[in-house]
């Protein structure tokens, strides 16, 4: 179970959260959309603090952080019970695609190696990459090194995997490749909080869909609920723009 | 004896001037190897500004940078007997071999050079790659070493190399302070013949034979290091 409370973050001056609540079941598929800028990637890189927010609490499981009072160790164990998956698939250019699957079984989760490569290879099977074990991410196309990211988050085994917008950098032949990835992981049982604009994808794939305009959740709901009839203006606004530009 | 050049004297004298080579390549390898740790960690103490230290790491690069080799032999050279004085350890500096006042001045001389390519090589590497690390679970550290510095040092490669060639090439200032190696070598052997010319073309050669065999062997490493940057 995931909980965000209160949490607020600020750059300087530039008030990006200003009070995030959001709770997420096991299992659950949370979709987040809203305009650019409204702080969907700072709300998701303060989950696993990459960002350090200036207030709230996550609870992630067992382990709550408040930003009142952190810890390193905290900060290290809430990154060892989630994942991400990034928008510019970042993967360790010097590691090979098995090797970055590898890469924190073996440091961060002191697994022994020969389990970790078959961990990787059974991971990097799931994503249809068996071939590719031992390519360097230079040679993939960005849909591969999405679908590395996905099963090198995967293989972590999180409590939740974080995805910002895993497929807004693709050319759109390749979206396709990824977002079937994305709906088997939700299939199996995986929970997910995904900052997306793929909106067909929410409504097919999402439990709840929160739409975010300037630092805070404007209105929340079933998919169906949110998407089709919308109470808010905003929210209606911003659906008919991301609509227009899929269609 | 009176001819211009006497061949002959050249080919009899190279084996003899070649035998110093490897103290020239000992000077090389091993400042050029403390060289690196000092350069990794005076980069590590910029990019971190940690107080005061980086402070010092900026005057030494500075200083370094920006005062010739052969004042930084001799101040290594009478400077510290004095400090070891003053700090009276209680040891003979008169048995301390002129060699180690070369390592001193070469290795902190390569260092401030290596910082900077090791710096601006680390600063390269895209911040992604850090935050991934972070993400699954990796400490600042392990990113920096099993991430950062292996991609950095493929970036900075070509810069170790003409550093080093470089320093190879700077060791013929260590006979100054008395340590034989291939340029002082040449001087002894040219000073009882008088046939300096002869025993400088040789000692030419060597440097030059050196400087290739090293480049090769760089082009080799080079080659390996990046194979993960073929697309
Ligand atoms: N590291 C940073 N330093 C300063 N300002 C930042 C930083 N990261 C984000 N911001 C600011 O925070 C605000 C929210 O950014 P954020 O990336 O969270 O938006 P977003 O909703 O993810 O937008 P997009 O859909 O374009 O990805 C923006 O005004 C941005 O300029
Ligand atoms: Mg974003």
């Amino acid at each position: 179970m995931i909980d965000i409370i209160d949490l607020h973050k600020a750059f300087k001056k530039n008030k990006v959260l200003k009070g995030v609540n959001l709770h997420v079941d096991p299992g659950e598929v949370v979709i987040i959309i809203g305009p650019s800028g409204s702080g969907k990637s700072t709300m998701l890189r303060c989950i696993n603090y990459l960002e350090r927010p200036n207030r709230g609490i996550i609870r992630v499981d067992d382990l709550k952080v408040d930003a009142r009072n952190v810890h390193s160790k905290q900060i290290v164990a809430l990154r060892n019970k989630t994942a991400m998956v990034f928008q510019h698939y970042n993967l360790f250019k010097n590691k090979t695609v098995v090797e970055n699957v590898m890469e924190g079984l073996i440091v961060a989760q002191k697994m022994d190696k020969k389990l970790a490569y078959d961990t990787g290879v059974s991971y990097l099977e799931k994503v249809g990459l068996l071939d590719k074990l031992n390519e360097y991410p230079a040679k993939l196309s960005g849909g591969q090194k999405q679908r590395v990211g996905i099963a090198r988050a995967l293989a972590l085994n999180p409590k939740v995997i974080l995805f910002d917008e895993p497929t807004s950098a693709l050319d759109p032949e390749l979206v396709g490749e990824v977002l079937e990835v994305m709906k088997d992981v939700a299939k199996e049982g995986m929970t997910m909080i995904v900052v997306t604009h793929e909106i067909s994808f929410a409504r097919e794939v999402a439990d709840h869909v929160y739409f975010m305009d300037d630092g805070i959740f404007v209105e929340d709901g079933k998919p169906s609920e949110l998407i089709n009839s919308p109470r808010e203006e905003r929210t209606r606004r911003f659906l008919s723009r991301v609509t227009l530009r899929v269609t | 004896m009176n001819q211009l050049f006497d061949f002959d004297y050249m080919f009899r004298s190279f084996p003899e001037i070649l035998r110093q080579a490897p103290v020239t390549l000992l000077i090389s390898v091993g400042s050029m190897a403390i060289g690196l740790v000092i350069g990794l960690i005076t980069a590590l103490l910029k990019i971190y500004k940690i107080p005061v230290l980086s402070w010092i790491a900026t005057f030494y690069v500075s200083f370094t940078r920006g005062t010739p080799l052969l004042v930084q032999i001799y101040l290594s050279y009478y400077g510290i007997p004095k400090i070891l004085a003053f700090m009276n350890i209680g040891l003979n500096i008169g048995q301390v071999p002129s060699i180690v006042f070369i390592y001193v001045a070469y290795s902190l001389n390569v260092g401030a050079y290596l910082s900077e390519s090791i710096r601006s090589a680390i600063q390269a590497i895209d911040k992604g790659q850090v935050e991934d690390a972070y993400s699954v679970g990796m400490s600042k550290v392990q990113s920096m070493f099993r991430i950062i510095i292996p991609q950095a040092v493929t970036i900075a490669l070509p810069n170790f190399g003409n550093s080093f060639i470089g320093l190879m090439k700077d060791t013929s200032l260590a006979f100054i302070i008395g340590v034989v190696e291939i340029m002082a070598q040449a001087k002894i052997v040219g000073a009882r013949s008088l046939r300096f010319f002869e025993v400088y073309i040789n000692s030419a050669i060597i440097y030059w034979v050196i400087c290739l065999i090293m480049e090769r062997v760089l082009y080799w490493l080079e080659k390996k290091t990046r194979k993960h940057l073929e697309t």
